[in-house]
């Protein structure tokens, strides 16, 4: 465990001192700053249209750095070699991985806390009276964030670092999309769209499970099931992937 | 209205995860090492820091996936507390049987014993100092933050005293000024001196270096001989590979040379020396005139001294023909190599 929180740290201290961090939060920022001039455009909507575009801007951020910052966690460490010397130490290799996701998962939510408090000041400013389900929004944004990172991780063992932003936005995507898919499915009549359609619901994960943003938006309840379902299939994917990313760097040959 | 089952994923993840944590898989870094590949159990009550034996691994490389054998069959063993040296040419498997040694790479077959038992456990890794060929550690930290780093994954050491020992290692290796300093600002000589020190962080028995005086200068080169030294006569028993040949000559008592994936030469320095020595010289003065006359045996010598001293030449020396490691290593290693 001490380990894992070793690693973890060191790779928070990794990810924080580098300037591409930097570079993703000011986009954020200033995404941000955009949604409250085109709030403007609208004299009824403005404070929809610059919640609607902040969140986004904080979603956009998180999957930027789950999935571009994450894709180079573990490979950086093997071009670099640089993991040689740390699993020669007494750490095995599940508690790298572990603690690299870590890591990352704590710069994620450290992030996500800034930018949601200048989206929270922004909104405050324009005169928002902020909602739990502002904060559930987040937390759906935060679970995504989280299950992306798991893939990203499991793609990094066996793949170069182009190869797996490639794979996992392919995956953030069709994660996206599996909803309007099954819609098409039901209307087609073409028995191959179908069992296609069918195919991938069962292997890519739904990330419209997450989306609590148009919630927040329209100040519409979400279930307490629907969030517990959400909770658990986070975690679920996350912990999968995890385990099947240990099992791959169990029997990797560091050549 | 919400059902657990309104993602068809879900059941089929469910399953998934359960097989994850109830398939109970071999945590390959606490089995033994030769347990990794094909090799079997193998008990040894013997003292050795380190014992290797059959060590055999080949890599899949290329389109077709060819089988390549990189080790085949290497054995030695190490005494403790003494310097080894480990030779050989490029690609003669050194770093590979390092990867090995240390759970970085899983042998074909083969045993490692480490301290007279198989294995490499937790334990053991706590007793080894790694210094990996060049090395490329995290640029990000100063030497200190990266010293503290290696020293909390190694030891239980608390924060304050693994702090004095950071400053004691880092007095050592002559560093204390730099301490502050971003690793990335470091020159190639200052980076293999923090490297030696994260090896010593945790007060190993053994220490493991790949081409330490590799691409430094000769003054980097003395000052890495004189740290290597120093880690010896502290009596931890070092293991370093190297292709600079003066070098080795000069730190290691024992020498292991590898060559086409197989040990041509495991023994003391000394005793490779004299084993490639190439006769008696003879040198004399004569008619104004220096002589040198070569023999291969002391009959020979006696021979041409009797002759000589009765044609009235001046003896001026007999003195056995002993060439350097480095032609010595070319007549073995390189020879063995080619054969194989």
């Amino acid at each position: 465990m001490k380990s894992t929180l070793v690693i973890s740290l060191n790779t928070f201290r990794e990810i924080i001192r580098d300037r591409i961090l930097y570079g993703l939060v000011v986009f954020a920022i200033l995404l941000i700053s955009v949604s409250m001039l085109l709030g403007q455009l609208s004299f009824a909507e403005q404070i929809r249209i610059s919640m609607n575009l902040g969140l986004t801007a904080i979603h956009l951020g998180t999957v930027v750095l789950s999935v571009f910052v994450g894709s180079t966690l573990v490979t950086k460490e093997i071009d670099k070699k640089t993991i040689m010397t740390i699993l020669a130490r007494p750490i095995s290799r599940t508690q790298f991985i572990l603690g690299k996701a870590l890591g990352l998962s704590l710069v994620n939510l450290v992030v996500m806390s800034g930018l949601s408090v200048v989206l929270a000041g922004v909104l405050y400013f324009l005169g928002a009276d902020l909602k739990p389900i502002f904060l559930l929004a987040l937390v759906g944004i935060l679970l995504e964030g989280m299950l992306l990172l798991g893939i990203t991780l499991l793609f990094s063992t066996f793949s170069t670092s182009i190869m797996v932003v490639t794979f996992t936005m392919g995956v953030f995507l069709i994660g996206h999309w599996l909803e309007s898919m099954q819609f098409f499915a039901e209307k087609s009549e073409t028995v191959s769209f179908i069992f296609f359609q069918q195919l991938i619901s069962r292997v890519f994960p739904d990330l419209e499970v997450f989306n609590w943003r148009a919630h927040a938006v329209y100040s519409d309840r979400v279930s307490a099931e629907e969030i517990t379902y959400a909770g658990l299939y986070a975690f679920g994917w996350f912990i999968l992937t995890i385990v099947l990313t240990s099992l791959i760097m169990r029997k990797k040959d560091f050549a | 209205m919400f059902h657990l089952k309104r993602n068809p994923a879900y059941m089929s993840l469910y399953k998934l995860i359960c097989i994850g944590f109830l398939y109970e898989v071999p945590d390959m870094d606490s089995l033994p090492v030769g347990l990794a590949g094909k090799g079997e159990l193998y008990f040894n009550g013997g003292m050795s820091v380190l014992k290797v034996v059959d060590l055999k691994k080949s890599y899949r490389t290329g389109f077709f996936l060819t089988s390549t054998e990189v080790l085949k069959g290497v054995s030695f063993e190490l005494e403790p507390g003494t310097i080894t040296g480990f030779l050989g040419g490029n690609g003669a498997g050194k770093t590979t049987t390092m990867k090995c040694l240390l759970g970085l790479c899983f042998p074909d077959s083969g045993q490692i014993e480490y301290f007279g038992k198989p294995g490499m456990s937790s334990e053991v890794k706590s007793k080894i100092g790694f210094l990996p060929e060049r090395p490329y550690f995290y640029d990000y930290l100063t030497g200190e933050e990266f010293l503290l780093f290696y020293g909390q994954l190694s030891t239980n050491l608390s924060r304050s005293a693994l702090k004095s020992r950071i400053s004691d290692l880092l007095k050592r290796v002559d560093l204390s000024h730099a301490k502050s300093r971003l690793l990335r600002g470091y020159s190639k000589g200052m980076l293999q001196k923090v490297g030696l020190a994260q090896a010593l962080i945790h007060d190993p028995e053994f220490v493991i270096l790949d081409e330490p005086m590799s691409g430094l200068d000769p003054d980097g080169r003395h000052s890495m001989a004189q740290l290597i030294e120093e880690t010896a006569r502290q009596g931890r028993s070092v293991f370093f590979s190297s292709h600079l040949l003066h070098d080795a000559q000069q730190l290691c008592k024992n020498l292991v040379i590898l060559a086409g994936g197989q040990v041509v030469y495991e023994g003391a320095t000394e005793s490779f020396l004299l084993d490639m020595d190439s006769g008696i010289e003879v040198t004399c003065f004569s008619n104004g005139k220096l002589e040198r006359h070569n023999f291969q045996n002391n009959e020979g010598v006696q021979n041409f001294l009797r002759t000589a001293l009765n044609e009235g030449k001046v003896v001026q020396a007999v003195q056995p023909v002993r060439r350097s490691l480095e032609q010595a290593f070319v007549d073995k290693a390189l020879r063995a190599g080619d054969r194989s």
